[in-house]
């Protein structure tokens, strides 16, 4: 007791020749130190992006609203022009649509199938081989596979000879020649290489399902579809909704597989916003009108990973 | 729950066991068939590979080659006509240092984020993360006019840079996870120890890193080793065209040569990586679970 009342006062006497202004100034000294420090490690880190990613976009935003001025040889502000221009061009729209498609289809097939292949596959004899056979072509890039299939869909390729096989007759469709088969025939393509990526992901999500819940349920004589619907898909939400967004996100953007296997086809340049942005600016050399074009896939792209955050944050809500 | 003996009916439940014993079977089945259909392309690629462009053009696309020697014409061919070994090289080139090199810069960020005390230090994240926001088509005609302005246009200096930037907030982001997961009882010792910022890095975190550092950059060099976009708009020059650029001229190029001698290119091209990801499936596996959540 008395120690104690000894130390205390001792405390007291140490406190007032403590200046606290001294400690503050201490502390900022060292908070400015570490982060001059951190700025160290993270400087090329920070110089690359800004420069080569950050300040792009940036400036593309800026082109989208100028427009080039000839023999001057410099970039005139011409306000929303390029935009009005995008909305009354008839291409612009085509490509639009062509994009849709793609996204719709490259959401729904590549996530029936591949929930479906995950859900049928398990407890199948050799189950890890197909798998990996349905996995591999995801190994190949998209360069490669457009290539392969290129030939597959020609007039006298396997998919034809396969056709006339059954048909009995000769059949020839140039599949990648004509516009109303050409986006179907590439879809194709794409659903065959992701559909084992979207596979594997949904196992992943599957294999973290915890197993007493589902135990529980079927002793209570739930029947396999209530389990399913009840248990299964709620708490598999995460992962489909991670599915999803990625494939929208890669349909917005694609531009490889069309590039490739669109290339016989005359209506390239609408087969996506990605190409057609590709062929105005580096084809047809309409910087600016390319560059808004670039603005309206980057305005999309950004709101829906902003959904996906508003809605991962609700799905997290929901299973808590 | 209970359930009594004499409520259980043992000849439906001997029913359905062997409907479920008999489901096998014709799962198999179908499963065989699906396979079957997955791998029709990759049997054609293969088969293709080793005829003469004249036997190509004769025979049923699916029909067995006649002999395995053609392949060698072949890959000679495609291998001068394009330019496959300047390509091989370039994309090892921008897939080994661009990747590794933006590993590294990510794990220099990641300590930064993870390891020293500062404020704001969402900021900086959100900084470098903000690369993986914005789609490609965004960086495209500026960088297209930038590189033109600096004469860093078609060079490998132009290609290594681009290459390294965009491979650099997603390692961050795994790298900074994985760091702050990591007990900073290690490195505060060594700071009292007297070691500096940069050795403790070194010699203590990096080590304690090897597992996503390999994942990450297994699947940053796939991705530069596949991309066509870049290479397309900032590389296309016969000298420093990617392998999957030169793939794609070749391809495009209606040379006099068929399909049998482009299919032979689009296996050389493919060689590497799909290698690479046999050898090391473990790791990629890693990387795309990381990736996933």
């Amino acid at each position: 007791m008395m120690a104690a009342t000894h130390l205390s006062a001792d405390n007291n006497e140490l406190l007032e020749r403590i200046s606290w202004s001294q400690i503050e100034a201490n502390e900022r000294r060292l908070q400015r130190r570490n982060f001059w420090v951190a700025f160290a490690f993270m400087s090329p880190a920070i110089l690359l992006v800004t420069t080569f990613l950050l300040t792009p976009v940036v400036y593309n935003i800026f082109l989208s609203f100028t427009r080039w001025k000839k023999f001057k040889g410099l970039d005139e502000f011409a306000g929303t022009a390029n935009y009005v221009k995008l909305v009354t061009n008839r291409l612009f729209a085509d490509a639009l649509y062509n994009t849709s498609l793609w996204v719709g289809a490259s959401i729904i097939f590549p996530l029936v199938i591949g929930f479906g292949l995950a859900v049928f596959l398990r407890g199948v004899a050799l189950e890890r081989t197909f798998k990996s056979i349905i996995f591999l072509p995801r190994i190949f890039a998209p360069t490669a596979v457009g290539v392969i299939w290129f030939y597959v869909y020609a007039p006298d390729g396997v998919v034809n000879r396969f056709l006339s096989f059954f048909a009995g007759g000769e059949v020839d469709i140039g599949w990648l020649y004509q516009s109303d088969t050409v986006t179907p025939a590439i879809i194709a393509t794409f659903v065959w290489q992701t559909v084992g990526l979207v596979m594997v992901l949904i196992l992943l999500g599957l294999s973290a399902i915890p197993k007493d819940p589902l135990e529980a349920a079927r002793i209570d004589g739930a029947s396999s579809g209530q389990v399913f619907v009840r248990i299964i898909l709620p708490l598999l939400l995460p992962t489909l909704l991670v599915v999803t967004i990625l494939s929208v996100l890669a349909g917005f953007t694609v531009f490889d597989l069309l590039w490739i296997m669109g290339a016989a086809n005359p209506e390239l340049r609408t087969l996506s916003l990605a190409v057609f942005m590709y062929f105005e600016a580096f084809q047809k050399g309409s910087w600016a009108f390319g560059s808004s074009i670039a603005v309206v896939i980057g305005a999309v792209v950004l709101s829906v990973t902003w959904l996906q955050a508003l809605l991962q944050h609700r799905v997290d809500k929901m299973i808590r | 729950m209970t359930v009594a003996i004499q409520d259980l009916d043992f000849e439906a439940l001997a029913a359905k066991q062997q409907v479920v014993q008999k489901g096998v079977p014709v799962k198999f089945i179908f499963a065989i068939f699906i396979s079957a259909i997955w791998l029709v392309p990759f049997y054609y690629l293969i088969i293709s590979v080793f005829k003469t462009t004249e036997e190509y053009s004769v025979n049923h696309p699916l029909s067995l080659p006649s002999g395995i020697t053609p392949v060698f014409g072949n890959a000679v061919v495609a291998w001068q006509q394009a330019k496959m070994g300047a390509g091989l090289l370039n994309s090892m080139l921008y897939g080994v240092v661009g990747a590794g090199l933006a590993v590294f810069f990510a794990a220099l960020a990641s300590y930064g984020l993870s390891r020293i005390d500062f404020r704001r230090k969402n900021f900086w994240f959100m900084l470098i993360f903000a690369g993986t926001v914005f789609p490609f088509q965004m960086y495209l005609i500026p960088l297209f006019f930038g590189y033109q302005k600096l004469g860093i246009l078609n060079s490998q200096l132009g290609m290594l840079l681009i290459y390294t930037a965009i491979c650099i907030p997603f390692p961050v982001l795994v790298l900074r996870n994985y760091m702050n997961g990591l007990s900073r009882e290690m490195d505060e010792a060594a700071r009292m120890d007297g070691a500096k910022e940069f050795s403790v890095f070194w010699h203590i975190i990096l080590p304690n890193c090897r597992g996503p550092m390999t994942a990450t950059f297994l699947l940053q060099f796939t991705w530069i080793w596949n991309d066509l976009l870049f290479s397309t708009v900032l590389g296309n020059r016969t000298e420093v065209r990617s392998i999957m650029n030169a793939l794609q001229v070749f391809q495009g190029s209606y040379s006099s040569t068929g399909p049998n001698v482009v299919l032979t290119a689009t296996i050389i091209a493919s060689v590497p990586s799909v290698l690479l990801f046999f050898l090391l499936r473990r790791h990629f596996m890693e990387g795309m679970r990381v990736s996933s959540i």
